[in-house]
């Protein structure tokens, strides 16, 4: 299955999930996991980088939305990346493009989620 | 060239597993890309029918079904595209319903098939379901 994942930390402390190929119900689980444990270890913001990403469903957009609710929750927030068209579109039909905060880079993910921090 | 009268039929049957969700939408990218659809269209059929799978691999888990499969059929048209996923998962009672506090998937599931195709049917009985979706091809 072409799905890779990988976490790492912006110069900002901030912790980014980049995930590459497809996210769906096989691969979803895994993507769950890693957004409880960054939550689990405390932070308040983290970034979802979609850009790689070629197909994206509705198992998916569940984790997301899962990871978004439990982020505020807390007074957090979860922000995506996400510069494909074709990806964005998911978002767009279903509406949830009005609940996520969507960017496409890196450098305005990181300009905006910034400045939000309290 | 398939017509009106004689469609082509290509059938698959996959284990309803989440891992060969993949599979079924390989198969119907293949299928969908010989028809006269724009690459947003295919696009369109390959998440209706990855979704349409999804909700039979789902309710196979919850109902203790996973060894079960899912009949892939896709019927090609000149005009249309027609595609049956039938799943032999059991029934879709609200009552079997579970959720593991996840934004409800399945309704986003069953909306993004809505409004990726243009007509879909379902058939629920209690041994499985069928998913019937139609797609018209040069619809925008």
């Amino acid at each position: 299955m072409n799905f890779k994942m990988d976490v790492r930390t912006m110069e900002t402390d901030l912790p980014i999930i980049e995930l590459e190929g497809e996210v769906d119900v096989y691969t979803a689980p895994q993507l769950k996991q890693q957004i409880i444990g960054i939550l689990e270890s405390g932070a308040k913001e983290l970034v979802v980088d979609l850009t790689k990403v070629d197909y994206l469903d509705s198992t998916a957009l569940g984790v997301l939305i899962g990871g978004l609710k439990r982020m505020r929750e807390v007074d957090g927030n979860m922000v995506l990346i996400c510069p494909s068209p074709r990806i964005r579109r998911v978002f767009e039909i279903t509406g949830l493009d009005k609940i996520f905060d969507i960017y496409n880079s890196e450098e305005e993910a990181r300009e905006v989620i910034g400045k939000e921090t309290v | 060239m398939p017509n009106n009268e004689n469609p082509a039929v290509v059938e698959l049957r996959i284990p309803c597993k989440p891992e060969y969700v993949g599979v079924a939408r390989l198969a119907i990218l293949g299928v969908a890309s010989r028809m006269k659809f724009s690459y947003d269209e295919v696009e369109d059929v390959r998440l209706a029918v990855g979704e349409a799978c999804t909700t039979s691999v789902e309710w196979a888990e919850r109902n203790g079904k996973a060894d079960s499969d899912i009949l892939l059929r896709s019927e090609i048209d000149t005009e249309k595209l027609t595609v049956d996923v039938i799943d032999e998962a059991g029934g879709r009672s609200e009552t079997n319903a579970g959720g593991d506090g996840d934004q409800e998937p399945e309704n986003l599931g069953a909306l993004l098939i809505t409004l990726l195709v243009d007509d879909v049917k379902v058939e629920a009985k209690e041994q499985g379901t069928t998913v019937r979706m139609v797609k018209y091809a040069g619809q925008r």
